[in-house]
């Protein structure tokens, strides 16, 4: 260990010794490995967010369509649904999107009746709504109509204006959920998204077991005929799909820039200049073997290739969470413009990053070390005089 | 008791098509404690034959033995285990890493020990100052006269308390009275045990009185 900390020592040192030539190549690493670190965060942090509301969502969600557009459902389907084998329990849901004039956007309006975990998990002040037209709001959609639990939310409705309590704001983690989530009592949902009493926007269908989906979604368009039966399973897949595709598809753009990088590290590092050469040379004529030597070099290209992808990522972190990944963004969920503004809650898939961490750092210490090993297997004297 | 014995020793170099032969089938014994210099003039093969005797470089034929060891057909980190333990360089050219402060560069054959213990940093310290540069050992080596590196170049072939040290050009960046000074402090080290071969092409060395075996090569053999 003491003998390995002496050759860690040597090889900060001989960094800094060529101090211009470290730093290139460790900016110019830091930026190759923020572009796929950009990328690769972005994509895990859009996925973690679905995954965690895919989570949440029931089993199967039973929508009613009308000309091919999603229209109301009958609470009494409910319980014919109630009927068959392996569903545990069925709950007729309320939510919509309610245009907000103020903020020029949608929000959702949800509408619950028990009390959920996920939900009051989520809560970062307050509580869920219990009574009359009390509403929970996301965080960001208080913030930008300058409300805080206690104080009442003005909603236009049929040229009048209701007024909710606010009595608890989601942040918890999830963006979509503290972005633009308005939940309130069935009764005050269905108020302002004019539901009726005895209609629902959908069915939330749990089953005994997951892998009952097809059979029950089988089963119940055969009862409901034009029904949507959305199986949490199959969204879960598209989400991967979709996100695994997009995010490979930009990384795979990216590829050209690590090998330019990669053809660039070579061609500094395998033309070893006369200096490096010959301070191999002398390492070995005064007692070190090749295998020091090599360590040494090892170390050198570790600490520079692990600072530079550490800047890297970092950069990429700071690009992607705290600038809003500006360019990216757009590639990865469209172009259209959302508000309240969904801020990624920061994710990273650590088997992905050291993947990233691996295609970068080996080839980068692989580059470094093959020309300090032909000059390391040279006689000292020979390695000295520039030999090849 | 022999420091060093070659037999038969041979190095040949390939140059494109043609082959050097640089060191032409030497046979010579070394004794203990001994200061011998290695006269001749440039390209006899001096330096090849310097560097075979210090297990530095492999021969082609023949053979060298250090301290009763044959090294000639030692692998790698052996020899660079017996160069490290048992041998001291000090290069024509010197041989220092310029961009390293001179301590660093004395401490360098320690590292793969795992670096310094506090006696060898002392010994490190007390030769630079034995060789008049305890006021430079902070500086970057790249600083010192011609005549200063000489001076850290032996103080790092000595770090390591070598039974043998090969030197090769000594004198060669050094004026008159400082390259006695050399010859002085080479002495006191042979005085002490320390088994000395000095290649040079400065008569003045060979001829010293206090030499204790003058060697004359050319042409890559020895000259009887």
């Amino acid at each position: 260990m003491r003998r390995q900390l002496a050759l860690l020592d040597y090889a900060v040192g001989a960094l800094g010794r060529r101090a211009g030539k470290s730093a290139a190549l460790g900016a110019g690493l830091a930026f190759v490995v923020a572009l796929f670190g950009a990328a690769l965060l972005l994509t895990d942090a859009i996925r973690a967010e679905h995954e965690r509301l895919v989570e949440e969502m029931p089993d199967l969600t039973v929508q009613r369509l009308v000309a091919g557009r999603p229209a109301l459902i009958a609470e009494s389907f409910a319980d014919e649904l109630r009927g068959l084998p392996a569903v545990r329990a069925v709950e007729p849901r309320v939510w919509g999107y309610y245009f907000f004039a103020a903020l020029e956007a949608n929000v959702t309006i949800v509408g619950t009746e028990r009390a959920d975990p996920a939900l009051d998990a989520a809560l970062a002040h307050g509580r869920l709504p219990r009574e009359g037209a009390e509403v929970a709001i996301g965080e960001d959609l208080a913030d930008h109509l300058g409300l805080r639990v206690g104080d009442a939310m003005g909603i236009p409705l049929d040229g009048d204006i209701v007024f909710s309590p606010v009595v608890g704001t989601f942040g918890g983690g999830s963006a979509i959920r503290s972005a633009d989530l308005v939940v309130a009592r069935p009764a005050h949902a269905r108020r302002l998204l004019d539901v009726e009493e005895g209609w629902a926007t959908d069915l939330a269908v749990d089953l005994t077991t997951e892998d009952e989906a097809r059979v029950i979604t089988r089963r119940i368009t055969e009862r409901l005929p034009g029904a949507r039966v959305l199986e949490r399973r199959l969204l879960r897949r598209t989400y991967e799909l979709t996100f695994d595709a997009r995010g490979g598809l930009l990384a795979f753009l990216l590829v050209p820039a690590l090998a330019a990088f990669l053809l660039l590290a070579w061609e500094r590092l395998s033309g070893l200049g006369d200096a490096e050469r010959r301070e191999i040379g002398i390492l070995k004529a005064i007692g070190w073997a090749t295998a020091d030597v090599l360590a040494a070099r090892v170390y050198e290209s570790l600490v520079l290739s692990l600072t530079g992808a550490a800047v890297g990522i970092a950069l990429a972190y700071a690009y992607v969470f705290w600038l809003g990944a500006p360019g990216l963004w757009g590639a990865l969920l469209g172009w259209s413009n959302l508000r309240p503004a969904l801020d990624l809650a920061p994710a990273l898939d650590p088997l992905q990053a050291l993947s990233l961490l691996g295609a970068v750092v080996v080839p980068f210490v692989a580059v470094g070390v093959v020309p300090a090993w032909r000059a390391a297997t040279l006689d000292p004297d020979r390695a000295m005089r520039g030999a090849e | 008791m022999s420091a060093i014995v070659a037999a038969g020793l041979v190095k040949r170099y390939a140059d494109g098509a043609r082959r050097v032969e640089a060191v032409a089938g030497v046979d010579l014994e070394i004794a203990a404690g001994t200061l011998v210099v290695l006269e001749g003039p440039s390209g006899s093969g001096k330096t090849t034959l310097l560097g075979l005797l210090g297990a530095m470089i492999a021969p082609t034929a023949g053979s060298v033995a250090i301290l009763g060891e044959d090294v000639t057909h030692l692998r790698d980190h052996h020899r660079a285990a017996l160069r490290r333990a048992h041998v001291g360089f000090v290069f024509q050219d010197l041989s220092l890493i310029g961009a390293m402060r001179v301590l660093e560069n004395v401490l360098l054959p320690l590292v793969p020990r795992g670096g310094a213990r506090p006696d060898e940093r002392a010994r490190a310290i007390a030769l630079l100052e034995r060789f008049g540069l305890g006021g430079e050992r902070d500086a970057r080596a790249s600083r010192l006269s011609g005549g200063q590196r000489q001076r850290a170049a032996i103080a790092r072939a000595l770090v390591t308390a070598p039974e043998i040290l090969l030197l090769d050009e000594p004198t060669a960046h050094l004026d008159g009275a400082n390259a006695g000074g050399l010859v002085d402090a080479l002495c006191a080290l042979r005085d002490e045990g320390t088994t000395i071969v000095a290649a040079t092409h400065d008569a003045r060395l060979a001829r010293d009185a206090r030499v204790d075996r003058a060697l004359t090569m050319r042409d890559g053999a020895l000259v009887p």
